[in-house]
Order: structure tokens, then sequence, then C-alpha cells
């Protein structure tokens, strides 16, 4: 390989050092989140009942059921969570050039959201025989498709610009969230409080038989799209410059998009729609890193966990019912992407 | 020469009339529709026959005493619970088309209406804080407390219209896009008021929150009716200056219009309109989007004839709905909110997919 110039060795090593530094946040956070909340313990303590647990030896029940079942569980899908879900925004953003471009604005969120209401209250499953947890997975996988598969056909057949684009994503949106209000009503209380707290979003109902499943698809997807990072470079530079580069750009798009849409699937089908963090985490991480993709995909993944990571800890020390989490995203992300909305017009993206 | 100018002039003024007095038979044809989809919105689902319940309407009208119990029960049932839901449905329908009006032809911006652009989610924000914690402003208290409120929410994503549409020079798309955030932000903390205040209440409030008619008594009425009077007669008087606003900034300010103040003016007022509306009716989005649209498509786009047509038109719109919303399931009533949705959440869709550049209008 030709050597590097070492003032570009000197910006990668800034990217690297600041990729990290998110990482190195994120340990610390999670150490936080699982001190934060109504249980008081030490942080000795915490690392006892791990260390314990991961030795097997016995822990006092009270530690065990709070911060061995509970709150690790929490912490981990909190990160995986955001990673994956600002992964695959950071993917979004460069595959489609769009910079509003996220799996709640694409409107993958209220598709999966009506997968999981069809399970939950009117018991369809895609596949009949499984289990309904299973279930619900499978059917928010595959409504989750729908929406982006209707917005790739509409934008692809029309010149449209990024903010119509995710208009068209928003329309799609809000014809899923009818039907699925619709399916709401006929429900009865109970069910409806589910599939309501599957609506906002919570972290709260996550338990250690959750994670295998999350940690499966959420690696091997982020490993996946990381393997192709450079090919989404060149997808930056637009259609035309990646096909004479090489790229099959159409398949690309498609393929990376099929993979975020199954990793978002994954989490959200576990923990609901949770908005914005795929926008938010991206576009902070950009500000960092730049928009290459082999530091952004990394140093957002690491934003996205660390993000999502304190809107859990907000939400468990706030009210006696707790803020859900989708609710502190969606208040932190809205004022946000209301900002890159007004600066787009000034930026590259335009 | 001069006698091809003259019966030139003459088919011109023969066809001006012609189209003025097509728009006249418009309004007047959309008005019988109205009376005739009323009565037979009271029919369905009541079991009388349609001129039974005429007959049940103009006696109660007439102040005609029942003359015995089942007629008494009749007109109870008709006028008590039905009727009121129906007159809300009118109110609404015609208050949220006119916001939807203005709004569009202001921003010129066929995407705009209060629902797309977080204006009713503001409203919705500012009731449910009044309803849930009592919260209000001194004296006021009751509807009037729960309105003012409405209105201070609704002013949140009005005011930020306002300085977005004068400091920034944003397309159309952009400005619904914001006002799609301005609407999660504030669904994001209505949930949180709803699930903090009662959690057993979440299904009544789930309910309330994506827009019903059905639970509306004679009581309610009065405020909503007046604020919508007031404020179509109110834009009525200013139609002019929205067909001028219509050509663009530079071309209404060319012709004499202040136009930042108007455009304050003009979004004020429909937030207390729609703070009025949302209150007693919960969010009920689209019918200000596409009652003008449909108008538009048959009478052109004279503000002056788009206004009231537009108002009947969406007053239609919410009766058929609310009467889908009566009879599409066997086993309860589906909110009109939700069948509003059903239908103006594709007719979105196609706007949006129709126009061919950002900057398109109309």
């Amino acid at each position: 390989m030709a050597t590097r110039h070492p003032e570009y060795r000197g910006y990668c090593r800034k990217k690297v050092i600041f990729t990290i530094g998110f990482m190195v946040a994120v340990v610390f956070l999670s150490m936080f989140s699982l001190k934060v909340g109504f249980y008081e313990t030490t942080y000795s303590e915490i690392f006892d009942v791990i260390w314990k647990n991961l030795n097997g030896m016995e822990v006092p029940r009270q530690d065990q059921v709070i911060i061995w079942e509970s709150r690790v569980p929490e912490a981990i899908v909190a990160i995986l969570t955001g990673a994956a879900l600002s992964v695959g925004g950071a993917v979004m953003q460069t595959v489609l050039r769009n910079p509003l471009a996220d799996s709640y604005t694409m409107g993958i969120s209220s598709g999966a959201f009506f997968g999981v209401t069809i399970a939950a209250i009117a018991g369809v499953s895609l596949i009949p025989g499984i289990g309904s947890e299973l279930a619900t997975i499978i059917n928010a996988f595959v409504f989750s498709l729908i929406p982006v598969a209707i917005v790739l056909m509409i934008s692809r057949n029309r010149k449209m610009t990024p903010t119509k684009i995710i208009l068209v994503g928003i329309a799609i949106m809000y014809v899923f969230s009818a039907v699925s209000t619709l399916l709401m009503l006929t429900a009865d209380s109970e069910t409806l409080a589910d599939v309501y707290s599957w609506r906002v979003g919570t972290l709260s109902n996550i338990a250690w038989n959750h994670v295998g499943v999350i940690l499966v698809f959420v690696v091997a997807g982020i490993a996946y799209l990381m393997f192709n990072n450079r090919k989404y470079n060149l997808m930056m530079a637009g259609d035309n410059c990646a096909q004479s580069m090489g790229i099959d750009t159409k398949r690309t798009t498609l393929t990376s998009m099929t993979v975020v849409s199954l990793i978002t699937a994954a989490v959200v089908s576990f923990t609901g729609t949770i908005g914005f963090v795929g926008l938010v985490g991206p576009h902070i991480a950009r500000i960092f890193v730049g928009s290459e993709s082999k530091y952004l995909i990394p140093a957002s993944a690491a934003f996205g966990a660390a993000f999502l990571l304190i809107a859990d800890c907000i939400s468990r020390v706030s009210g006696t019912y707790g803020l859900p989490v989708g609710v502190v995203s969606a208040i932190i992300g809205c004022p946000l992407f209301v900002i890159i909305l007004v600066k787009m017009r000034s930026k590259e993206w335009a | 020469m001069t006698e091809v100018k003259s019966t030139g002039n003459h088919d011109l003024k023969q066809d001006y009339r012609r189209e003025i007095g097509k728009k006249t038979l418009f309004i007047g044809g959309s008005l019988v529709s109205l009376v005739v989809l009323v009565i037979l919105s009271c029919a369905v689902g009541t079991g009388y026959g349609f001129f039974e319940t005429y007959q049940i309407i103009v006696d109660r009208l007439m102040g005609v005493e029942p003359s015995n119990i089942t007629e008494w029960w009749a007109d109870h049932y008709v006028c008590e619970n039905i009727l009121p839901g129906i007159v809300a449905a009118i109110i609404a329908g015609a208050g949220l088309s006119l916001g939807g009006a203005v709004m569009q032809s202001m921003m010129g911006n066929p995407l705009a209406d209060p629902y797309t652009t977080g204006i009713s989610s503001g409203a919705c924000f500012g009731a449910v804080l009044s309803i849930t914690m009592g919260l209000s402003f001194g004296t006021m208290t009751g509807d009037v407390g729960i309105v003012a409120m409405a209105f201070v929410g609704a002013l949140i994503p009005s005011i930020l219209i306002i300085l977005l549409s004068r400091f920034v020079n944003s397309s159309p798309s952009t400005l619904i896009l914001i006002g799609t955030a301005i609407s999660y932000f504030f669904n994001a903390l209505v949930t949180y008021v709803m699930v903090i205040s009662d959690a057993d209440a979440l299904q009544d409030a789930f309910t309330w929150q994506i827009g019903a008619v059905s639970d509306i008594h004679w009581g309610d009425l009065p405020l909503m009716l007046i604020v919508v009077s007031i404020s179509s007669i109110l834009i009525l008087l200013v139609s002019n200056k929205l067909n001028l606003m219509m050509m663009g900034d530079d071309s209404a300010k060319t012709l004499g219009l202040d136009v930042d103040n108007f455009r304050t003016l003009c979004l004020v007022l429909i937030s207390v309109l729609i703070a009025s509306i949302i209150s007693f009716t919960g969010i009920i989005g689209f019918v200000g989007l596409i009652a003008p649209h449909i108008t538009r498509y048959i009478i052109g786009g004279d503000n002056k004839f788009v206004i009231p047509a537009g108002m009947l038109m969406g007053a239609i719109i919410l009766c058929l709905a609310d009467l889908l919303s009566r009879c599409l399931l066997d086993f309860g009533n589906v909110p009109i909110g939700v069948v509003m949705s059903f239908i103006g959440a594709p007719i979105f869709l196609y706007l949006i997919v129709r126009s061919k550049s950002d900057k398109e209008v109309f």
C-alpha cells in the first residue's frame, strides 16, 4: 500500500481517537445506568453482582432481581438498540444521500408497529404454528419492509428532493398508523396498554432471553454494513459516479436497505418505536469524524448507544410511572431534526 | 372591428357571469346535500326512517312537544344523542377546512393544513394539560380555560412557522416536515402527560386524542360555533388579500399588502380557531387538507368562493366521516379521526407524489 500523507494520517488518528473516546464513554455510561434508579446501590455492589453471576455464585435475591435480571439486560439492549438504529440511520442517509433519512422518518417503525399490532391484537401471524414472541418479530420484520419498499419505488420512478422522499415516508406512516389505531380500538384495555407502551418505546420490559436474538441480528448486521463501507463512500458521490467505479448501485441500495430494515426490525420488535436516534446519532458523529463511512459507522454506533443509555437513565429517574425512552428521544430528537432541516439548505446535502 | 370587440366583451362578461353562477350553484348544491346528509346521518343506526327523522328534527325546531312516550323517546334519542355529534362534525369540518384553505393560500403551500403544520398537536397538548392538570389562566375556568390553554399551545407551532418562513427561505415541503417534527414532539409530551396523570384512563385519553365527536353535548357547541362563525366572517372580509398572497410574497407586496403582518394575523386567528375546535373534538386530521383541494378542483382558486364552499365541503366530508364512523363496525364506533386518516392519508400521498417540483403550488 502506498504511504499515506502525514497530515491525512493525523486526520485519521483524530477520528479513531474520537470513536474510541465515544466507546469508552459508552462503557462508563452503562456502569452509571446500572446504578441509577430507585433501588440504591454502589458500584462495588454492582461489580460484585456481575462477577458472581458470571462465575455462577449465589447473590442476594433482591440484588439478583433488580440488577442482574433487570438493569443489566436493559443496559445491553439500550446499547444494541442505540447502535443499531444509529448505524441504520447513517447507512440510509449515505445510500439515499438524504440527511433526513432514518428508520423512523422512512416509516420502517410504523410498518413494524403494524406487524406487532396485528400479531398482538388480531393474533395473525404470517407463519402459523409458532410461538407468539417469534410471530411478533417475524410480523414486525416483514411489515417493516413494506414502507421502505414503497418509498424506494416511488422515489426511483420520479425525481424527488430529499424532503419529498421523507414526506412520502410520513404519508405511508399515516396510512399504517391509521390501520394500527383501528386495531388498537378493538383491543381490551390490557392489550391496549401493552401495545401502547410498545408504540411509545420502552426498554423496561427487556429480559435476558431477548438479548440473544437482538445481539445476533445487530452484530451481524453492523458487521455486514461495516464490510461494505467502501461502497457507501462511493455511493455518496452519486449513482453515476459509483456506477463508473464498478458498483452495482441498485443492488447495493437494495441489500443495504434490507439489512438496515432487518436490524431495525430486530430491535424495534422488542423495544417499540424509538424515534430520532437514527437521526441524532449519525449527525452528531458526523460533526466529529466526518462523512467517511469507515469511521462514521462505528462512531455513530457508539454515539447512538451513548444517547440511548442517557435517555434510558433519564426515563428511569423521571416520575413514578417513568418517562418512556421513546418520549425522551423524541423530546431531544425533534428540535435537532428541525435544526438539521433549516441548516440543510446551506450545506452540501441540499 | 368594434363589432368583434364588443361581442368579445359580451362573451367575456357572459362567461364570467356563468362562472359565478356555476360557483353559486355549487355552493347551493353543497348546502342542500349537507342538509340531506345530516338527516340521513341521523336516520342511520337509529332504526327510524328518513322522513321520520326529518319529522322529529322539524318538530324539535318548531317546538312541538312530543305527545306520547314513544315520540318523546325518539325525540330524545335523535336530538340529544345523535344530533350534537353531527352538528359538532359540521362546525369542526367547516372550521378546519377554513384553517386549511387560509394556510394553503397564505403560505403558497398545497400541503399546509392545521394538522400537517403541527398546530393541531400544539392545541391538543394545551388542552390536555388543562384537562388533566387543571392548568389555566387566572379566573378563566371550564371550557374557556381549556380553549385558552389550547390557544397558547397552538401558538407555539404558529410562531415557529412565522419565524421560519420569515428568516429562512424554506420550501413548502420543508415547512411541512418541520410541522411534522413539531407534532411528534407534542405527541410525545401528550403521551407523557396522559401516562402520568391517570394510568387507568389511558383508553379514554387515547380515544379522545385521536378525535371523536360521539361524546359531545349541546353545551359544548356554542363556544365552537361562535369562534368558527366570527373567524369565517373575518376571513371572508380579507379573502381578496388572500388571493394576493397566493401570487407570492413579492407580487402581494407590489400590490400594496403588508405581507408579514397579514400572515401573522392570519396565523393567530387560525390558532384561536383550531384551539376552540380541538379542545372539544381532539385531533381530526386531513379535513383542512382535502376539503379546499376538492373545492378548488371544482370551482377554481378564487378565495372569495373557495372559503365558503370549502367550509361546506369540509362539513360534508366530516359529516360523511361521522356517518362512516358509526356504521363501519358493528361492535362500536370508529373515532372520526381514524376515518379521516383513512381517507386523508392516501390523498396526502397523492398530493406529494403529483406535485412535480418542490416549489410547485396548486
